[in-house]
């Protein structure tokens, strides 16, 4: 269809929209009746019974009884707090009696969807819900923490414990291998675009994950990998409440890596080195100085330098400490608390909500501070200026600031245990931090890291109603953004061996980093809601959604510090320490896209039996060029409640709703990395240039590359089948959804040409990726008669990624290709440890053709011995394809696979309980860095000692630390040889994490209300209290790939206590 | 009602205003800060960022975690580095199946600049300033440098001198490589444009940039290059129509005539410019004066201050060089190594021994006063003096200034540590003070400073002498004199004649540089080569000196041992018996067999290593090998890689991982 089409479409769907029905005549009775509970048959007093369509309404009496004049054809909507709704027709019957029925779990819920609401009974698409009660009292940091394993088919993983680590998340596993799009989801709260890290997670009401195809196409290319919905609380009417609670906590870390000691790391390197035919790196004399310090005959951890005496020898080669280096950068205990308030009130036609929260988390940091604190303030305003107009205001403000000091960046991740030596001192003799480069100096005096993210949220809705069921919403969304940023580098000093400093580093720097992002959001859109015939429901909607994003930032850094306690860029000299001038470094950009849409829907059921729905979006974007940026995307969902069907009667009392559904949709992505992928831009850089001109460093300049004329999107196409069941009374519920999403065209490597072109060739979009799973929701709750209520909801979800068109002609294992499942660990297998000489040279034996040569030509006891899968009598990885992998074969898969959650909850006489579990039940990873194998195939500057590695191979049954001929690790070497990847040392990184339980007491009514409280809880709640993993124990399975080689800020174990009032 | 139409109205009102707003202009969003090719390279200091971003990547210069420039020289006669280069190991130097030195980005740089600006020149658009025509002139000398290098890996080579278009069929047909002595004639012909538009001196003054004495240097340096070449390959494969050329192999080389008419007429050509060119550049510049100072803390001794000064603009002797700082971050390992165990490259025992006697006589002349090797102290006795000056003895003080500062000073030299493990090792037993600065504060890790010599115009003085006695077979008023020049500076009796006289070609066979072709050339011959060795000592030119002398034929035939200093003489009771561990069978060896040798044998410790049979050679690895990659790209539509417009390098195949015919 072309653009002319679309508009003709689009009118249609308006005009649709504005259909009027008819009225009907009809005469006044009078009715009466009484509302009983239908299972104990008691009358049910103060139900509420409306008129349909007309406002009016009566209340039951003490007797459970009514009695009202209406007219013969209206409809009775009788509504009770905890029970189902009921709706009777009059058709002139002037005795009306009924019978409620309690609702576990209200039929009538509604889910929030793209631009609308749906019953939770009608939805066709994937959409996972969860209400603000699951998000309570966790002692989190953000929402997206809270989030983890709550909803199906939404990953969140967190990497790093670090303060300004933000999780990961996507919807349904890995979307694109694309080299330069991303398939983050997109986030929306209150229809706004967001983040998911920067909202009160005490304001969210509920939270809506669209995960297939139909559910998020009607937000077109920006919806490629699913929409996260949230809405925040709002006004009530009613007397005003406050609500006020807190927590304090105390956060431990956990699994944190434990070092050897300084002998035993000592005899562990020296191993190391004399197995490889090096010298002991650890001298006779200093293994007894080391062994002095441990017993206390030795007080100091270093000596003076023999040749320099005035200074401290060179620390590594000398030093005697012994030190955890991990013990000494990072806290037991750190203290934080969090504060929320929140006040709602008003009456029908003016409501509000406002809420303030406050948080102030310390980090684990020891030598100097990291923090964070949060500071975020909501105001919700409601008016209903006539009976068809109404407006809703909304002002988020979320501030965060964070705190680190500078030298804890990634190089600390990936030093810590190669510089920290447990036998490199800590302090000098004279109680003064030693030398660098160990880690502790820089993090202690190397000068701090701030950063300020403020987010300012408006929101402005229109609502008109000018006829019963037809809405017109008109929003404005705007939304700015600012951070800020400060670092410095302060110089270091080390001490001599009389205290005096002298200078170690000379380096001095302030940098200031502003951003500001201006985001303007206008929708415009329809709907319209009626039945005909009281069977068929129609509901259509259409509208306009345009977005428009701009930031510009700005930068400068200047070196030399004046004074070190005022970092300032006003304070700095603009020098090197030998008064050289260094040009500053100053940048500032702007930045913009757009996008416009627009976009159609209608639904349709037939008695809530049979179900359909259909979206079609037409979207266009800056990031390409006016004849590829438009594009069409269709969707369309069915369901069946085979539950309404008149064949089911006989098990309706047992299962009140059972529906298939499926869906099929189409979408674009364009979240491409660089906004302008088809322009061509001049490389130019600033003072950057490496050969100095005039003592300074020049600005520099390259030829431009080249752009593919024929660049264009990547569609996601998406299918969706799904079953829902609710069975005894809505005590249970089930849903289950399988999916199949392929994401075509991606942008893949750049075809060949020959060389002689002389600049990279550009990439074109040739490469496609399915991804299949599903995601089971089962949910049970009941209370039983003598006041126990409990519940217990299990998820489990699973997604495997395959690629299925690559280039990739000879199928090489060092890239992607085609049938390749993602994830794959290719590596060898293992045969074992040879325990003697003898039994290597015996396995050498049947390696004629090479042995295992490719790795390392000597090989004795305590050395892997590798298995020859292709029987060529040689261990190689062959021309690394598929074809000739050599010895080599698929040993595991990194992907997470079956993730789980289970929420376990009780309440009983205002005592409740919770306990939440979450973890991934299969995984293998591959963790072949030096925090892993200890003494690393890198040498012995990339190597560490852990309490781990003390198992590993001894053949001498002298040896001071004993022989150990079971061992796990081979002999140590620093060499790489037995350090391929392989099956032996493949880690299992499944497990199961006990994320938070709480304990709360309410206290009862009768008692608070003596002193006008509402509610009053106290609780206490844990985070990440257990776990269960058979991963190596210097890493946590969450974050093994995080961070250096899966060395990280560890994660936190949090307790915490605090109390909930409402008044 | 009529409220109700009324919205409608608004409703369709908005509607249609944001159908008008929302058009193709709106989302028309090109960049908002960042420059367009088109808007770009207009002026000067444009042309100059562009120009000098090509510098560090094309230009030798000091590094980081390195002996910077002084270690290039490693794995040649001269130095050697930790480990032996597959190179000397045929059958260990195979064809890889991607990359390689086939590779055209930076030539590709050069011709954006070049047809980007000359375009504009020519289209009236671009005023052409003295600096506009000092960048453009940067320009070719940097396409020159770099095809310079192609022609010394790869020989034949594509003379590509504008952009291409990325279509398959234009990039395969370009891809035809040109006859050496082409691609030698391209180079110098960019190079006389250069001088052409270059300044006298460099724009900054400091002669950071380049100017236009470096052009005639490198005309030297490659018209020589190439007039050795064609002289000592002549008749093999190794030079156009030579004995299976694999350029005939080609339609389009097939008939290829050489433009003087003959491959002898060629070879003077060449030497002809060499000698041009060199004159221009010695006759310009004076020599910078040695003193004889060792310990010069304050520029004492110009000489070798020129290696390890902070600014070198002040040394007639350079023409272009680095400039480092340390405020600025750019800095490298120079000095720590110079003073430490220079990077595990260690001088070998053939470079100590070709030196002279300060008298001029070769150490195995009589009368010489030669005090043999026993100690590191008596090969420096009376020897050349930039030997005496250069080669380091323990004891000797490395630090005079600012001994407080520098992490990683070595403060006396000490024993060397033949033994320590690979990165701390004293490789040789030899090491130099080459470039090592006497001031602690150049000594931080990786904290280094001192300028890098790219250009030093002693090379034309002996591109010279050499170019002139391989052309005419005498050396000339000017050969003689420049000789005369350098000894005298160097610290050697003048008197060369005399040198040539007492010369024995028999006892100078450690000396790679003392064949061509697999025998032992003329005296004289020799010590023009001998004196650039000496004199060039750890610069970087060797090995490009051994290619163009086809220097190691009788390598194929006898392996060369690359021995070091005399560790099983009177040298090893500087060690614990318990740590000089040798034996072929120990994997624990760190020191070669005195059974071998009484001299250090560093690559000859264990026999399970591939260099334990010495160095070895075959024709082939005179020159690089193409990638199968190359091959298979240009051949299209075909699994026939022979209808590639590329053709091998002598003796390589085309397949991955193959090593040369005969292998």
């Amino acid at each position: 269809m072309n653009k002319q089409g679309f508009l003709f479409l689009w009118t249609l769907l308006l005009c649709l929209a504005t259909f009027y029905p008819s009225n009907v005549l009809a005469q006044q009775i009078q009715v009466t009746g009484k509302v009983r509970d239908a299972k104990t048959n008691e009358p049910l007093i103060g139900v509420s019974i409306v008129v349909r369509g007309t406002g009016t309404g009566y209340i039951t009496d003490v007797n459970g009884e009514y009695k009202m004049n209406i007219s013969s054809d209206d409809i009775l909507e009788f509504s009770y707090i905890g029970y189902h709704k009921e709706e009777i027709p009059v058709n002139g019957k002037g005795v009306i009696n009924v019978s409620m029925s309690e609702d576990l779990k209200m039929l009538e819920e509604v889910v929030i969807v793209g631009f609308g609401a749906q019953k939770k009974v009608n939805l066709t698409g994937a959409v996972g819900t969860l209400g603000a009660e699951a998000l309570e009292n966790r002692p989190v940091q953000s929402a997206t923490q809270a989030l983890q394993g709550l909803i199906g088919g939404l990953n969140i993983t967190q990497t790093n414990g670090s303060l300004e680590d933000k999780s990961k998340v996507n919807i349904r596993g890995i979307g694109t291998i694309d080299s330069g799009s991303t398939s983050s989801p997109l986030v929306l709260i209150d229809g706004m675009e967001g983040d998911l890290n920067a909202v009160n997670p005490q304001d969210i009401e509920n939270i809506s994950v669209l995960k297939d195809a139909s559910s998020s196409s009607i937000y077109g290319s920006r919806a490629a990998f699913g929409v996260i919905l949230i809405t925040t609380k709002k006004g009530s009417s009613g007397k005003i409440k406050l609500n006020y609670n807190n927590n304090f906590r105390w956060t431990t870390p956990v699994i944190m890596p434990k070092m050897m000691d300084s002998y035993t790391f000592a005899l562990y390197f020296n191993d190391a080195g004399i197995n490889g035919g090096s010298t002991p790196y650890y001298s006779e004399e200093r293994l007894q100085r080391i062994l002095d310090y441990q017993s206390g005959k030795l007080k100091t951890s270093i000596m003076p330098n023999p040749t320099n005496p005035q200074y401290w020898a060179e620390p590594y080669g000398n030093g005697n400490d012994n030190v955890d280096w991990y013990d000494a950068l990072y806290k037991d205990y750190a203290f934080s608390h969090e504060h929320n308030i929140s006040l709602t009130g008003g009456t029908e036609v003016l409501s509000f909500y406002l809420s303030g929260n406050f948080l102030n988390q310390e980090g684990l940091m020891e030598l100097n501070k990291d923090t964070y604190e949060r500071y975020s303030a909501t105001a919700k305003i409601y008016a209903k200026l006539n009976e068809w107009t109404s407006i809703n205001y909304t002002n988020r403000f979320y501030r965060e600031d964070f705190r680190r000091p500078s030298a804890l960046s990634n190089t600390l991740y990936t030093d810590l245990g190669r510089q920290g030596w447990p036998t490199l001192p800590l302090y000098d003799p004279n109680g003064y931090l030693f030398t660098a480069p160990s880690p502790a100096l820089g993090l202690s005096d190397g000068g701090e890291d701030n950063h300020q993210y403020d987010w300012m949220n408006q929101q402005l809705q229109i609502i008109l109603e000018p006829i019963k069921d037809w809405k017109i919403f008109g929003d404005l969304n705007y939304r700015t953004r600012n951070n800020f940023r400060h670092w410095d580098t302060q110089r270091l000093y080390n001490h001599d061996v009389n205290g005096n400093p002298y200078v170690y580093s000379q380096g001095s720097g302030v940098y200031e980093y502003g951003y500001r992002e201006n985001y303007f959001n206008p929708n415009v859109y329809s709907e319209y809601l009626h039945t005909y015939s009281d069977k068929h429901t129609v509901k259509v909607m259409a509208g306009f959604q345009s977005e428009l994003n701009k930031y510009r930032d700005l930068s400068a850094k200047r070196d030399g510090i004046i004074v070190p306690s005022i970092p300032t860029l006003n304070t700095t000299s603009g020098t090197a320490f030998n008064g050289n001038p260094i040009t500053p470094s100053v940048t500032g950009q702007y930045q913009n896209w757009a996008t416009v849409g627009f976009f159609g829907r209608i639904n349709y059921n037939y008695l809530e039996r049979y179900l359909m729905e259909f979206n079609l979006r037409y979207d266009g974007t800056s990031r390409f060029r006016r004849e590829k940026r438009w594009n069409w995307f269709p969707s369309v969902s069915v369901g069946w409640n085979v539950a309404r069907e008149a064949f089911w009667q006989p098990f309706e009392h047992i299962v009140g709703t059972f529906k298939l559904r499926t869906s099929y949709g189409q979408l674009g992505n364009q979240n491409t990395g660089n906004w302008y992928p088809t322009y061509l831009t001049m490389p130019i850089g600033t003072a950057n240039g490496d050969w100095l001109i005039g003592g300074l460093r020049p600005n520099t300049a390259n030829a431009p590359g080249l752009v593919s004329s024929s660049l264009t999107w990547e569609t996601v196409k998406s299918y969706n089948f799904g079953l829902d069941v609710a069975m005894f009374d809505n005590r249970l519920n089930a849903s289950i959804d399988v999916f199949n999403r392929q994401t075509q065209n991606m942008v893949g490597p750049a075809p060949e040409l020959p060389l002689i072109l002389g600049t990279a060739v550009p990439k074109v979009n040739n490469t496609d990726l399915e991804t299949k799973g599903f995601e089971v929701d089962i949910d049970w709750q009941d209370r039983l008669s003598n006041g126990l209520g409990y519940n217990i909801r299990f998820l489990l979800s699973d997604y495997q990624t395959e690629v299925t068109r690559y280039p990739n002609p000879t199928n090489s294992l060092t890239t992607y290709r085609e049938g390749q499942k993602l994830g794959e660990i290719w590596g060898y297998t293992t045969i074992g440890i040879a325990k003697t000489d003898e039994e290597m040279r015996v396995h050498l034996a049947t390696l004629p053709d090479g042995g295992q040569n490719a790795f390392g030509t000597i090989w004795t006891a305590g050395d892997i011995m590798y298995k020859d899968l292709n029987s060529d009598g040689k261990i190689d990885s062959g021309a690394n394809t598929t074809d000739d992998s050599g010895d080599m074969s698929i040993i595991g898969n990194n992907t997470p696979r079956f993730a789980f959650g289970l929420d376990l909850g009780v309440d009983w006489k205002g005592f409740d309980i919770r306990a939440f579990f979450q973890g991934i039940m299969k995984r293998d990873f591959w963790q072949g860095s030096y925090f892993f194998w200890g003494a690393s195939g890198s040498g012995i500057w990339w190597s560490t000692g852990m309490q781990e590695h003390i198992d590993y191979f001894r053949a001498d049954s002298n040896h001071p630390l004993g022989q150990n001929i079971d061992s796990y690790y081979p002999r140590p070497l620093f060499r790489g040889q037995n350090q391929q990847t392989q099956t032996r040392y493949l880690q299992n990184a499944a497990y199961i994490r006990l994320k938070n339980l709480q304990l709360g007491y309410t206290l009862p009514q009768e008692l608070t209300r003596n002193f006008n409280f509402e509610k009053f809880r106290v609780f206490i709640s844990g985070e990440n209290l257990w776990i269960g993993t058979k991963m190596a124990k210097m890493f946590d399975p969450e974050t093994v790939e995080g961070g250096y080689g899966g060395n990280v800020y560890p994660m936190s174990k949090v307790m915490s206590v605090g109390l909930n009032i409402n008044f | 009602m009529c409220i109700r139409k009324r919205i409608l109205q608004l409703i369709l009102c908005i509607a249609v205003i944001l159908m008008v707003v929302s058009c193709n202009d709106y989302l028309d969003r090109p960049p908002l800060s960042n420059i367009t090719p088109e808007e770009y390279l207009w002026d000067e200091s444009q042309l100059a960022s562009y120009a000098i971003s090509r510098y560090t990547s094309v230009f030798p210069t000091h590094e980081r975690n390195k002996w910077g420039t002084f270690e290039i020289d490693g794995n040649t006669d001269n130095q050697a580095a930790v480990s032996m280069d597959n190179k000397y190991a045929p059958g260990m130097w195979r064809v890889g199946n991607t990359g390689g030195d086939w590779d055209f980005s930076f030539i590709y740089q050069c011709n954006y600049f070049l047809e980007t600006v000359l375009s504009r020149i020519s289209n009236e658009q671009m005023s052409e300033t003295d600096n506009i025509r000092h960048y453009i002139g940067e320009m070719y000398f940097l396409r020159a440098y770099e095809y310079f290098r192609k022609l010394q890996t790869l020989g034949d080579f594509p003379i590509v001198t504008m952009v291409l278009p990325d279509e398959m069929e234009a990039l395969t047909e370009a891809s035809k490589r040109m006859p050496r002595n082409e691609v030698a004639r391209f180079i110098l012909s960019d190079l006389e444009k250069a001088a052409e538009y270059l300044k006298e001196t460099s724009p900054d003054g400091k002669k950071n940039r380049i100017s236009r004495l470096c052009t005639y240097l490198m005309i030297s340096r490659v018209a020589l290059f190439e007039a050795t070449w064609l002289k000592y390959f002549k008749g093999t494969a190794f030079v156009p129509n030579g004995n299976g050329w694999p350029g005939k192999t080609k339609d389009y080389n097939a008939s290829y005539q050489y433009p003087s008419g003959s491959i002898d007429n060629e070879i003077n050509f060449f030497f002809e410019k060499s000698m041009v060119a060199a004159k221009v550049v010695a006759d310009a510049v004076k020599l910078v004066e040695n003193t004889g100072i060792i310990e010069s803390p304050g520029n004492e001794n110009p000489y070798y201050n020129m290696f390890a000064a902070v600014d070198l603009s002040g040394f007639t002797e350079i023409l272009l060089w680095r400039k480092y700082d340390k405020g600025l971050g750019i800095t490298h390992n120079v000095s720590v190594f110079g003073q430490h165990n220079n990077n595990g490259s260690g001088t070998t025992r053939g470079m100590t021994e070709s030196f002279l006697m300060a008298n001029g006589l070769p150490i195995y002349a009589e009368g010489s006063g030669y005090q043999g090797d026993d100690f590191i102290a008596d090969v420096r006795k009376d020897r050349d003096g930039r030997l005496h000056l250069f080669l380091k003895e323990p004891g000797q003080i490395n630090v005079l200034l600012n001994p407080d500062m520098g992490s990683h000073t070595t403060p006396v030299e000490p024993v060397p540590g033949i033994y320590f493990a690979s990165t701390t090792r004293y490789n040789t037993g030899y090491t130099l003070r080459k470039g090592a600065s006497y001031d602690g504060a150049q000594c931080d890790n990786n904290g280094g400073y001192s300028g890098s010599i790219i250009f030093r115009a002693t090379e034309a003085y002996l591109n010279y002498i050499e170019a002139c006695y391989e052309k005419n077979g005498t050396l000339d008023a000017d050969a003689t004199a420049y000789w005369r020049a350098i000894r005298m500076r160097g610290g050697v009796d003048p008197d060369f004649n005399k040198t040539i006289a007492a010369t024995e070609m028999s006892k100078e066979t450690l000396d790679w540089g003392a064949y061509s072709a697999g025998v032992l050339i003329a005296p004289t011959l020799y010590n023009i080569r001998r004196e650039r060795r000496n004199e060039l000592m750890a610069e970087g030119l060797r090995y490009m000196d051994i290619k163009r002398w086809r220097a190691l034929d009788q390598l194929i035939t006898t392996p060369y041992h690359i021995e070091g200093f005399k560790l099983w003489g009177p040298m090893k009771e500087w060690y614990d018996d318990n740590v000089l561990v040798y034996g072929a069978d120990n994997p624990n060896s760190v020191v070669s067999d005195p059974a071998l040798s009484q001299y250090l044998r560093p690559y000859e410790l264990s026999n399970k290593s591939i260099s334990f049979e010495g160095c070895k050679w075959t024709m082939a690895h005179y020159l690089s090998p193409i990638a199968t990659q190359h091959f298979e790209i240009t051949s299209i539509g075909s699994e026939d890689y022979s209808t590639s417009p590329i053709y091998q390098n002598p003796g390589w195949k085309i397949e991955p991982g193959s090593a040369p015919d005969g292998f």
